[in-house]
């Protein structure tokens, strides 16, 4: 036996023993195996079938390779590092004193009241007494309407009917290397279904419903919406959640029936690492809808300024006919920060059309790439889709990349393509200035110009954060 | 009485060319000048270096305005000060609408002069009033900054800027 095989013994050894102990403890031990997987889905008390579903794609991601293809480079991820279950509970702060000055300084500037900033950091839980009861009232409300809101792992126990016609049905486990390791690993995430006619009474947030459950790295989020309905999501909140978590692989799946709406916007700011470039969230996240009946439409809004690397794509295949996909976007990256993201719109149904705005902002050393894919099918007569690329570059040690990518095998489809990369002038900075407005200010009034046509997107108090958030990632992006 | 704007021995280079050679001037509250000279003699360069542009380097000399010393400030304290450029050919500003800008840059200045910032509402009756005054469209309120200005739109906005 050599000396490394006889090394794997022992860990493994001690893996076993320590695996027993952390079975109390709630948490598993790091590493990635069919055990893991078992014990995942055997503490969310999952039905057979998920666990066999989870267990294919674990075989299957075995036989996958990590991507290499995004404009990003991160050292390797060892993914037998990793802890894939670590039990949802409060992290115990006793006040806000133990919380990082830092984060504090940014949740005051975002304006986020001392109850909210408490609840943020994980400070213990009677600070978050008053959300609590405020999702209750929300749930009270949802019912009535007759919709579905919960944990994915809820749904799973609660609707198995749901979830085995439809999870699964937009990103196949055997989808791409980290949709895979998220349906072999995924801890929780967010279940709506919205009812046929039926018009959300309300915009849904995942910020009401993590109250109740701290949700994990590889979140997995479904929403359905019936024939006739309508429903608008926000995802993430307008705080930044710094997760001491490198790897975030999320799988986000939309699916819209015949006259049915599924508005998705999300505020993404994980943590971005620091000035050096340390630390940070690395996000692959796969995000997909499919509009699936006649007449439908999913909306897809995203602003990300968060995460060290991002790799994110969401899209629409747009299936049933006179479908409508859209993506607005507004990317920012600052210091070494790096974002591959863009959106796919694949045209199959007759009379589909598709809608991509996307705004990536550049600062610092940072890296940020446009990436697209306009695909129209031979069936999809008189396709639509219409694009515009805009980059802004502030200073001269960022890059802006757009790679879009157009396939046509209709003839009587009608593409566009726009594209454009500035940079902010010294004339446009001394215009303001010579107004009375300072430097960073008039940078984050420009930079807010730039994203106009997609902050009008958003839900009005949505858009009001994102500005601020932008000014406040923004700082320091000059000199 | 103190001038208004005392300019004494002004030395100023663009490049590296010594474009204004030791200039002195004295304007009094109430008065009116105007700086005539043929292209390139440097009456735009004075202008820009008033309005303290980084790209116009004061190489000696002093500027003074109110008895205060401006030499070497940044362009927007002189704002603060209550000095500031009418541009010839104003940049354009996409997606910025004006009274967005009018109204950050009126705040900035209250800001520095201990004033109590003017909410949206407020300021869009100021604004509103000024505008009636000029006899001037609404839509202008939100449109860009400059951005498919005509040349005598763009002269109009610069009196809105000065006066709210």
């Amino acid at each position: 036996m050599t000396k490394k095989s006889e090394l794997n013994v022992i860990v493994e050894q001690q893996y076993t023993a320590g695996f027993a102990t952390d079975v109390a403890s709630d948490n598993a031990p790091p590493g990635l195996n069919e055990d893991i997987i078992r014990f995942i889905s055997h503490k969310k008390n999952e039905p057979e079938f998920m666990l066999e579903w989870r267990l294919k794609a674990y075989q299957h991601w075995l036989t996958l390779k990590e991507p290499t293809w995004a404009n990003v480079t991160y050292p390797t991820i060892n993914y037998q590092d990793i802890i894939y279950y670590s039990a949802p509970k409060p992290k115990n702060l006793k006040s806000l004193d133990e919380v990082d000055p830092e984060i504090l300084k940014t949740y005051e500037k975002l304006g986020i009241p001392l109850r909210e900033q408490e609840w943020l950091a994980g400070v213990a839980v009677d600070a978050v007494f008053d959300s609590v009861s405020v999702a209750t009232t929300f749930k009270e409300k949802l019912a009535r309407a007759g919709v579905i809101f919960c944990s994915i792992s809820e749904a799973i126990q609660k609707y198995p009917d749901l979830i085995q016609k439809y999870f699964g049905s937009v990103v196949p486990y055997s989808d791409n290397f980290f949709a895979c390791l998220n349906a072999a690993v995924f801890t929780d995430g967010s279940f709506c279904y919205i009812p046929e006619g039926v018009r959300c009474p309300m915009e849904l947030s995942t910020y009401f419903r993590i109250n109740a459950v701290a949700t994990g790295q590889f979140e997995r989020t479904l929403i359905i919406a019936e024939p006739g309905s309508y429903v608008s999501y926000l995802e993430g909140c307008s705080a930044p959640m710094r997760d001491e978590n490198q790897l975030h692989a999320a799988v986000v799946e939309l699916i819209a029936l015949d006259n049915a709406e599924i508005k998705y916007s999300t505020v993404q700011n994980w943590y971005p690492g620091d000035k050096e470039g340390k630390g940070g969230i690395y996000n692959f996240v796969t995000k997909r809808g499919h509009c699936r009946g006649k007449n439908s439409k999913i909306s897809w809004t995203q602003i990300e300024t968060g995460s060290a690397i991002t790799w994110k794509y969401p899209s629409v295949i747009l299936l049933g006919e006179n479908s409508i996909g859209e993506f607005y976007s507004v990317a920012l990256t600052n210091n070494y920060q790096q974002a591959d993201t863009g959106t796919k719109m694949i045209h199959i149904g007759a009379n589909t059309s598709s809608t991509i705005i996307a705004k990536g902002i550049a600062a610092g050393k940072s890296q940020n790439t446009f990436r697209g894919l306009v695909d129209v099918s031979p069936r999809a007569a008189n396709a639509k889709n219409f694009t515009q690329c805009d980059s802004l570059l502030l200073g001269d040690k960022c890059g802006a990349h757009t790679v879009p990518t157009i396939k046509s095998k209709n003839q009587f489809a009608n593409i566009a393509h726009e594209a454009t990369t500035t940079k902010i002038s010294e004339e446009q900075l001394f215009y303001c200035r010579q107004r009375g407005i300072s430097e960073e200010d008039a940078i984050s009034l420009i930079v807010n110009g730039f994203c106009k046509q997609v902050f009008k997107e958003l839900p009005m108090e949505f858009a009001v954060e994102a500005q601020k958030l932008l000014a406040v990632n923004l700082e320091g992006a000059v000199g | 009485m103190i001038p208004m704007l005392k300019i004494s021995d002004l030395v100023v280079s663009v490049e590296n060319k010594t474009i204004i050679k030791g200039l002195n001037l004295v304007i009094n509250p109430g008065e009116v000048h105007a700086i005539m000279g043929p292209n390139g003699s440097g009456k735009s360069t004075l202008a820009n270096v008033l309005a303290r542009h980084s790209e116009y380097k004061i190489e000696s000399g002093k500027i003074q305005f109110n008895g205060k010393d401006i030499t070497d400030v940044e362009p927007e304290e002189c704002a603060h000060e209550g000095m500031f450029l009418s541009f010839q050919y104003p940049v354009a500003i996409p997606g910025v609408s004006n009274v967005q800008f009018i109204k950050t840059a009126v705040n900035a200045v209250r800001k520095y002069q201990n004033l109590v910032p003017y909410d949206a509402v407020e300021f869009l009756e100021i604004i509103k009033e000024k505008m009636a005054l000029l006899n001037m469209d609404q839509d202008f309120l939100y449109r860009s900054i400059n951005e498919g200005f005509s040349g005598g739109e763009k002269s109009v906005t610069k009196f809105y800027k000065c006066s709210c």
